[in-house]
Parts: structure tokens; C-alpha cells; sequence
């Protein structure tokens, strides 16, 4: 056998593989978006139909029937005002962990390090109580938004500074011989530099504020609650329902398909900061 | 990090600390410590308005003497282990057989980022559905090899197992992308060098490969790990914990304690130990990272 | 645009219809019509409110919804109805969230029977007594003894010496709506092609299923819920009835170690046996689906399930069906359950829920949530013989409401808690991961301490 015709076999072998385990990630997530362009007579057809003429009758009901839209929009508000205050924040606080030293500094990033593995449903219990306290849980999102900033921050911080670990310190050095205020470094020099990481933070924020459940699910009522709380608790195995579910499921899926194909490179980034060298 | 500060720049670290840090302490530290607190009262959800009454360590003995707890510790190391053991070996695997730039590469790797970022409820909702008894694809394609139909869900012996498979094919393509990752940094110039001298595939991976890469499996481990302790929400929307117990981890053994007992006192010491279980494994992690940045 | 003025587009454009579709004879387009409960009754007092009614996604309130009822509300009395429907079993965390809030957010709740006494109790519900006392509040014709009493009981009174039955202290905290007992459903083509008799007994219940799973092709016997925690419970209460099985004796002892207990469970096993595969996970929906696919041939459990049954678009058996007594063995008696409404004690508009709550169990209202497929709480439909025809259901569920029991089932505070362990248990049995007597011997002690730390023994 050539050099040739054995490269040729395990490129074959590579592609096989590889088609094979996209098969399986996408076979779910083909099941759920079809489901959803169903009619619901159709959805538990088996043999099922693989081709079929899509039908937007789910999606038209889960708008107009029920509460989607406010559903819909406490998501999206949640989700970007936590995602611009979270990164916002964060990169302050990266920026004084990468430039300067200071007493406590050590400890500051290991309880970073620590408070990002914290559990979100242990938070459950003291936050609900204590919100319920101060009166967070009537007033709407506010108690929603500020667990889902305080929960990115250690993320946020982190990322932020190896991306900011990594600019020279010269630019900086040269604005403040110019006389430039530390704030003022920070916005015009630092943060225009670190956009892919920023990018980064971003999308993570975004992910998690967008798709948690838990604590949305314990700190909500009908007018603040989110998208993912709401499939839930719609969530039945009756037949006809699955179409709407799937619908849903399939919007809150929707960021992260535009993200997955739009930003690939940052999350993979995402995903390795701080277990790989990058 | 470079030492250098610019001489006579004025501290302004805790300036730009403190937004962070007072939302941190005041929403992640806070509720913790009252965590810590609460796990020696007894307190109910139905007399919120009533302070709780210290009953010192009873909520542990009481946690330590059921059965119910006993049995989501069990449920808990058996998903943990079993999921990280899985994903650890396929991840691998599959990043060792598809390293190197081919065409398409790119494309594949975006698709792997998918399941990671579709929502936990999206997944447990997805996952729901291939497992229904009747409808579910998956008792479909089995039939055709003559197999089940089987109760993926509701059937004791079997749902753990359906729980454990959902997972896998979430964060499989988080090692995946890992170890890819470790791989790309292997040097060029090693990788040539064993190829002049003629050493085969097996060896370049057992004595090249391997080593370079076992400080990032490590992580990814301890990582996937402490994901493990904390996932729930999957779970959650599958089976709800059961049939019976057998699939109550314990973040769901918590939240179940707290909102469907009530029992806000109880559900913390079982919080308290969680976050003890975490803190072990955490401190690796940490010290780890903190190894990194004395360099 | 406020709903008022939707509502008169509304009728406006109704009216149009109605002069359109019949050709113009102005005798159809009716105006006044005497609005229900009573010409009287001032029912715009609260106009402008906005009420919040927390509900299940269940069979009788989907018909409420389909019905209309809520927009005859609106437009009735131009209070606003905002409706947060959720799968019940999720419901009970999130009213308890809700309720233990100082200032609630649901002003009318669906609650299952089983959270009615740890509501009144926990003081999270409201006592009605004081609503139906005012004569501003309550509605001339509204026939409260024409409710089925034993619905009352069940999904009504509570907080007395009895806890969760009637009896010195206890009071109204609810009224019916969604409630319901339980009756046997069953193939007629597959009875009849088999000449099967129709079981008036659990032996011949057990009997008839082994047989339609031996004989019958593709056809099991008894569709039956039964996953883990109160799925299973509830089978295992709605079998233990007739076998004279109990949770408690009149102790508060734990009874269900009892050998009538492990008859129960024996029985259901053997049910496991003859049902369609996977049925140990079964959960209500599951149970329903499996006789609307004509899965199964027998269904034995909640008689609000006749109306999905019935319907076309959701059964495919909808035109070969029968109805039955619940057999009986020791004791013919069957379960009472379901769903009542009530009124948060946090609500801050009780008085415009209590008119949304009468309305929605008026007569005539019941009657029209009864036409889309709802289920009745009324002896007035129940024994109409002229609905016979149509929904020959009710002509057995009359006879059968003689038999409903309302302590079948010990709904006190803690139920939750036990229903829960028991449930567990007793799917541990179903499921052969342990004996039946290992099961119930297991959660003895956990179920006593529970009895214990709540003070009903020592």
C-alpha cells in the first residue's frame, strides 16, 4: 500500500467519523426544530414523515395565544441589560486584577476562581428569602438581573484579564505620562483593544442569563418570568402540546444557533480560557 | 504580569474593584453565608414571617440518617464519575482521530459548539422527546434491530443511564474541543523529529501526545466534574428526579427539599455539604490557576 | 385599546355576523339578554380590576378556556382576567412561592384537592364564609346545595378538628371546579368481538385485563398511572378504596403495611403485566394517551377524562366507547378529587375574585364549560336526562357520585411530604426493585417520623 492510498483511507475513515458523530449532536436538534414546524396530528407520525410540508400553526399559537411575548421580552431584557452591566463591571475589575498590586489581591482571585463553580440552585433558598425581604420579588427583574451580574462576574473578570494581561503596557504608560486619568486609560486605550474579549464575556453572559432556569424559575412571577421558565412549567407530555413546546424551545434555541454560527472562534475561546493555554 | 507600575501612578485598584466586588458580596456572598447560617434553623415556607428556631445540628443528623439523601450522594458520584469518565475518554478520542487542519474541519467544530450553548431546558426538552415511551425516535430506530421498546424514562434501572447518555452528548464536544486545543500546542518541531526517526502512530501518542496533553485533561476533568455537582436543570425537565429517586442528584434533592417540602433549614445543610463537595475539587482548579500566574 | 371597547367591537361585529348569516331577521340579534345569576345583581362593582387566575393545563380548564367564559367575564363586569396557566404539577411550588410573598400576585387559584388543607391551614387561603354572607357579593341564583356535596367536601372544607374533613371548626375554603371521581372507561368494539363482560369486581377487573393482553392483538388491558411519587400514590389510593386499604388508621398509625394494602399493590403489578410497555413511568398523560391510541382497553381513574375521550380530535377511539361503575371488591366506593378554586389570602382584589369564582360555577355557566368538554360539579347536569344521549357518562356518574368518597384520601398538611415517599415506594414495588412488603415496610418509619415531628402521635 502507497503512502498515498493510506492517506486516502484514514481521510476516508476522518470523514465517516466525523459525519457520523454531526449525525448524532444534530438528530435531537432536527427532532425539535421538525417537531416544531408540525401539525400537531403529524408530530407523533411514525413512520415519521421526513419530508414534509413545514407549517408555522405552532409558532402563530405560542404568539397570539399565549404570554410568549411578555415572556419573550422579560428574556431579552434580562439578558442584555445583566449581559452590558456584568461585561461593564467586569472589565473594570479585570483591569485593576491585571495593572495594579495590592493587599488581598491573591485572595481576591481565588474567591473569583471559587465563586465561579457556585451552584446556582444553592443561591435559591437566601436570595428568594432575602429578595422577598426587600421587596425585589414584586418590584420585577431587578432581583433576576443582579443574581445573573453577580453570577458572570468571576467569568467576566477572568477572561477579561488574560485578555488585557496580554496588551502592552506601553500605550497606557505614554497616556498616563500625558496626563490622562486612570478612568479615562481604561476607556480609550484598554477597552478598544480587548473586543475579542469582551466578545467573549459577552456571549457567555448572554448564554447563561438567556437560559437559566432555576433561579428564574424561583424568583419570577407571571409578569417577570422568562422564556425558559415558561416552556417549563407548560411542559406536559400530551400530544398536542409538543408542538407548541417544541416552538419554544426552539426560540430559546435561536440565540444559540446565531452565536454558534456567527461567533464560533470566540466560544471555543470561551470555553478553553483558563484550562488551556491559550 | 509586568511589575512595572508607571512611578508616582496613583492605586486605583479598588476603585475599579469595587463595582464588582459589592455585587459579589452582596448577591453571591451573602446568600452564602446566610446558607451557612441557615442550615442550623428549621424554617418553613409557609412562615416566612416567623424567624426561624435554631435547632443546632439536627438538620445534618437528620440528612445523614435518611435514606432519600443517602441514596442522591449515591446518585450524585455515579452521574459524576460516569459522565466525566465517558465524555474524558470519547472526547479524547475523537479530538486524537480528527486533529489536523482537513477540509471541512472548521465547519465540523462549529457544529460540536451547539449542544453547549442550546439552553440546559432546551436540552432536557429535547431529550424528553427521543425518549418517549411511544413516540420517541429513539424506541423508533431500535425497533427496526428488534430491540425495546424500552422506558428510557420511567423505568428505575434505566433512567439514570438516559440521564447520563443526555449529558454526554452535551459536553462531549466541550472535551472534544479542549483536548483539540491542548493538541494545536503541541511543538511542530517535536512532532517532525519523531517522524524522521520513524516512530509510529502509537508511540508519537503514548510518549508525545499523551504527556503534553495530560495537564489540560486534568482540568477539563476537574471542570466537567464540578459542571456535574452543579448541573440540575436537564435532569430537572427530564425525569424530575425520578422514577423514585433515581436520578435525584443532589442539587435536585435540594431544591426539591426547599420548594416542594419547604423545609428552607434542611435544604441548606444539604446545600452546605454541596458546596463542601465543590470546594474540595474547586481548590485543585484553583491552585492550579494560581500556579499559572505566579509564572 | 381598553377591553371595553374590544368587547363592543366585539358584539358589534357579532351582531353583523348574526344579521348576515340569517338573512337579515332582525328577531336574531338578540340585546337583552338577563345576565346569568340573577338581573339584580350588581355585577360592575369592580369594573377596571385586574384579576389574575392561576390554572392547570387540564381537561376541564382547557374547555373553560374554550368555552369563553373568561371574556363573558370581561365584558359581563369589565373586570380584566389575566390567565397563567402551567402544568399542574408544577403548580403547587409556584403558588407557594407566590403565597408566601407579602403581596401575592394570583388573585383566583385552581388547586388540587390535596393542597387544600396545608393552604388553610398555613393560612395562605381565604375563608369564604364571610364572601357568601354578603349579600353585595353573592349572586340570588347561584344554588350553592346544587353542587355536588361531596366535591364540597372534598375540595372545600377544611381547617376544623378533622383537618381536611367536615366537623367541629372547619370551614369553606374553596367550592368545585374541575373536580371529579372516578369510573372505568372501556372498548365496546373490544368487549363486544371478545364477549367480554363489563367487570363489576377487581377479580373479574384482573381477569378481563389478562385476558385482552393474551388474546387481543396489539391491544393491552388496563391503562394505569403509576411513576414514581404521586402518579403512583394516586393509583394506589384509587385501587386501595375498594380493597379497604387505608394510609393511617384512626390513629394517624400508619395502616398501609397492611396485607388489604399489599392486595392493592399485588394488584397493580399484575396490571404492570397486562399494560401497554413502559406503563410503571406512566404519568396522567400517558395513562390518557394510551386508551386515546387505543392502546389499552380499559381505563379505570378520573371521570374528567369522558370528555378527551369523546373528542375526535384527540381520541381514536372516541365512537367505540362504554362506561362503567368503578368495580368494586370490599368497598364500592371510588375517589373524590380534582381541582377547586379559592382565593389567596395575599390577593389584593378577594372580592372581584369571588364574583369571578361564582360565575365560573353559575348553572349556566357550568353548563357551557360542561358542552366544550368540561366536567360537571352540579347534580342539576348530572341528573338531566335529556344530556343522556349525548353524554351518556353523566347517567353513571350519577349512580356513581352515590359511591364517591371523600376520605379516600388523608389530605393533611403533610400530605405533600408523604404522598411523595409513598409514591416512591410504592413505584419501587411496581417496578419489582423491591417486594411490595419491603416497600411499604421501608417508608413505615420515615412516613411515622414525619406523623411524629408533626404532633399527631408520639
Amino acid at each position: 500500500m502507497t503512502f498515498q492510498t493510506r492517506r486516502r483511507i484514514s481521510m476516508s475513515v476522518k470523514y465517516v467519523m466525523i459525519i457520523l458523530w454531526s449525525a448524532l449532536v444534530l438528530f435531537p436538534i432536527y427532532e425539535m426544530v421538525s417537531t416544531s414546524l408540525k401539525l400537531p396530528v403529524d408530530a407523533f407520525k411514525l413512520p415519521p414523515d421526513w419530508i414534509f410540508w413545514p407549517t408555522l400553526v405552532n409558532y402563530r399559537e405560542v404568539l397570539f395565544e399565549s404570554n410568549f411575548l411578555r415572556f419573550f421580552t422579560n428574556s431579552v431584557l434580562v439578558a442584555v441589560i445583566s449581559t452590558t452591566v456584568s461585561v461593564g463591571f467586569g472589565a473594570f475589575a479585570a483591569y485593576s486584577l491585571a495593572r495594579w498590586n495590592f493587599g488581598g489581591k491573591k485572595t481576591a482571585i481565588a474567591g473569583i476562581l471559587l465563586l465561579r463553580m457556585i451552584p446556582e440552585v444553592i443561591l435559591a433558598v437566601p436570595v428568594f428569602t432575602m429578595f422577598n425581604r426587600i421587596g425585589f420579588i414584586d418590584s420585577g427583574r431587578t432581583g433576576l438581573i443582579l443574581v445573573y451580574i453577580a453570577l458572570n462576574l468571576p467569568f467576566n473578570i477572568w477572561v477579561l484579564r488574560t485578555f488585557i494581561m496580554e496588551l502592552p503596557y506601553e500605550l497606557e504608560e505614554s497616556a498616563i505620562i500625558d496626563g490622562c486619568t486612570d478612568v479615562r486609560v481604561f476607556t480609550s486605550i484598554v477597552l478598544p483593544l480587548i473586543g475579542p474579549g469582551l466578545a467573549v464575556a459577552s456571549i457567555f453572559t448572554f448564554r447563561i442569563a438567556w437560559n437559566e432556569f432555576i433561579l428564574s424559575l424561583v424568583l419570577t412571577n407571571r409578569f417577570t418570568r422568562t422564556l425558559p421558565v415558561a416552556v417549563s412549567l407548560f411542559l406536559t407530555d400530551t400530544g398536542t402540546e409538543w408542538g407548541k413546546i417544541t416552538a419554544i424551545a426552539t426560540v430559546i434555541a435561536l440565540p444559540a444557533f446565531i452565536f454558534t454560527f456567527a461567533a464560533a472562534k470566540s466560544i471555543i475561546m470561551g470555553l478553553t480560557a483558563g484550562a488551556v493555554k491559550g | 504580569m509586568r511589575k512595572s507600575s508607571v512611578p508616582g501612578r496613583k492605586n486605583s485598584a479598588y476603585l475599579f474593584l469595587a463595582p464588582a466586588a459589592s455585587i459579589l458580596l452582596l448577591v453571591l456572598m451573602v446568600p452564602i453565608f446566610n446558607t451557612l447560617r441557615l442550615s442550623f434553623f428549621e424554617w418553613t415556607m409557609r412562615a416566612l414571617t416567623e424567624p426561624p428556631t435554631f435547632v443546632g445540628f439536627r438538620n445534618f443528623r437528620e440528612l445523614f440518617g435518611s435514606a432519600n439523601f443517602q441514596e442522591s450522594i449515591r446518585v450524585t458520584i455515579t452521574f459524576s464519575l460516569s459522565v466525566v469518565a465517558i465524555e474524558l475518554l470519547l472526547g479524547t478520542v475523537l479530538a486524537l482521530l480528527l486533529e489536523g487542519e482537513f477540509k471541512g474541519m472548521r465547519l465540523f467544530r462549529t457544529l460540536f459548539v451547539l449542544p453547549i450553548m442550546i439552553a440546559p431546558v432546551v436540552v432536557g426538552i429535547m431529550w424528553r422527546f427521543m425518549y418517549h415511551p411511544s413516540y420517541g425516535k429513539i424506541n423508533y430506530f431500535l425497533g427496526f434491530i428488534g430491540l425495546g421498546p424500552y422506558g428510557w424514562l420511567s423505568n428505575p434501572d434505566l433512567a439514570l443511564r438516559s440521564v447520563i447518555i443526555a449529558d454526554i452528548w452535551q459536553w462531549t464536544p466541550f472535551v472534544f474541543l479542549l483536548v483539540l486545543a491542548g493538541l494545536q500546542g503541541v511543538p511542530k518541531d517535536v512532532m517532525e523529529a519523531a517522524t524522521v526517526d520513524g516512530t509510529n502512530y502509537f508511540q508519537t501518542l503514548l510518549y508525545i501526545k499523551l504527556p503534553f496533553i495530560s495537564a489540560v485533561l486534568g482540568i477539563t476533568a476537574v471542570l466537567r466534574l464540578i459542571d456535574s455537582f452543579r448541573s440540575l436543570v436537564v435532569i430537572y425537565n427530564m425525569t424530575g428526579g425520578g422514577p423514585g429517586v433515581s436520578t435525584e442528584i443532589m442539587s435536585i434533592h435540594l431544591f426539591k427539599t426547599a420548594f416542594t417540602s419547604q423545609r428552607l433549614g434542611l435544604a441548606s445543610a444539604v446545600a452546605v455539604i454541596l458546596l463542601l463537595l465543590i470546594a474540595v475539587f474547586a481548590s485543585v482548579f484553583i491552585r492550579n490557576s494560581l500556579k499559572e500566574e505566579r509564572r | 385599546m381598553n377591553v371595553r371597547k374590544l368587547v363592543s367591537i366585539a358584539i358589534l361585529l357579532t351582531a353583523a355576523a348574526a344579521l348576515v348569516f340569517s338573512g337579515g331577521a332582525a328577531e336574531q340579534v338578540e340585546v337583552e339578554v338577563d345576565p346569568p345569576g340573577g338581573r339584580e345583581f350588581d355585577w360592575r362593582q369592580y369594573e377596571g380590576t385586574t384579576l389574575v387566575f392561576n390554572f392547570p393545563n387540564h381537561v376541564h380548564y382547557n374547555a373553560m378556556l374554550e368555552a369563553g367564559v373568561l371574556e363573558d367575564f370581561e365584558a359581563l363586569t369589565g373586570i380584566n382576567v389575566e390567565a397563567d396557566r402551567m402544568q399542574y404539577m408544577n403548580m403547587h411550588d409556584a403558588q407557594v412561592l407566590e403565597m408566601s410573598k407579602p403581596v401575592g400576585d394570583y388573585d383566583l387559584i385552581s388547586m388540587v384537592v390535596m393542597w387544600k388543607a396545608e393552604y388553610a391551614l398555613g393560612g395562605m387561603i381565604r375563608p369564604l364564609e364571610s364572601f357568601f354572607d354578603d349579600p353585595s357579593l353573592t349572586l340570588p341564583d347561584y344554588r350553592f346545595d346544587d353542587l355536588v356535596p361531596a366535591y364540597v367536601e372534598v375540595t372545600g372544607i377544611a381547617g376544623g378538628e378533622n383537618i381536611y374533613k367536615d366537623g367541629p371548626g372547619a370551614q369553606l375554603y374553596g367550592v368545585p371546579f374541575g373536580s371529579e371521581t372516578s369510573f372505568m372507561i372501556y372498548r365496546t368494539d373490544v368487549f363486544e368481538e371478545h364477549g367480554l363482560e363489563v367487570p363489576e369486581t377487581y377479580d373479574e377487573l384482573t381477569e378481563t385485563a389478562r385476558y385482552i393482553y393474551e388474546e387481543v392483538p396489539d391491544t393491552y388491558g388496563l391503562t394505569m398511572r403509576a411513576a414514581s411519587g404521586h402518579h403512583a400514590t394516586h393509583a394506589w389510593l384509587l385501587h386501595a378504596s375498594p380493597y379497604g386499604a387505608t394510609v393511617f388508621d384512626e390513629n394517624w398509625e400508619p395502616a398501609f403495611t397492611s396485607p388489604e394494602s399489599i392486595e392493592t399493590i399485588e394488584f397493580m403489578k399484575k396490571m404492570i403485566d397486562y399494560g401497554p410497555p413502559g406503563m410503571e413511568g406512566f404519568t396522567q398523560d400517558e395513562e390518557f394517551a394510551a386508551f386515546l391510541q387505543g392502546d389499552a382497553a380499559i381505563y379505570l381513574d378520573a371521570s374528567v377524562f369522558a370528555g378527551p375521550a369523546k373528542d375526535p380530535a384527540q381520541s381514536r377511539v372516541h365512537d367505540r366507547i362504554g362506561f362503567a361503575l368503578h368495580p368494586r371488591q370490599r368497598t364500592p366506593l371510588a375517589e373524590t378529587g380534582g381541582f377547586g378554586i379559592a382565593i389567596p389570602e395575599n390577593s389584593q382584589n378577594a372580592e372581584a375574585a369571588f364574583l369571578l369564582m361564582q360565575y365560573l360555577t353559575l348553572p349556566e355557566v357550568e353548563r357551557e364549560i360542561v358542552l366544550a368538554g368540561g366536567a360537571p360539579f352540579r347534580m342539576s347536569t348530572v341528573e338531566d336526562s335529556s344530556l343522556y344521549d349525548e353524554y351518556p357518562e353523566f347517567e353513571v356518574l350519577a349512580d356513581q357520585l352515590e359511591h364517591a368518597n371523600p376520605d379516600w384520601r388523608p389530605i393533611i398538611p403533610e400530605w405533600g411530604d408523604i404522598n411523595n415517599m409513598l409514591g416512591i415506594a410504592i413505584n419501587q414495588a411496581l417496578t419489582g426493585a423491591k417486594t411490595p412488603e419491603q416497600a411499604m415496610e421501608d417508608v413505615y418509619e420515615p412516613i411515622r417520623n414525619v406523623m411524629i415531628r408533626a404532633g399527631y402521635i408520639d
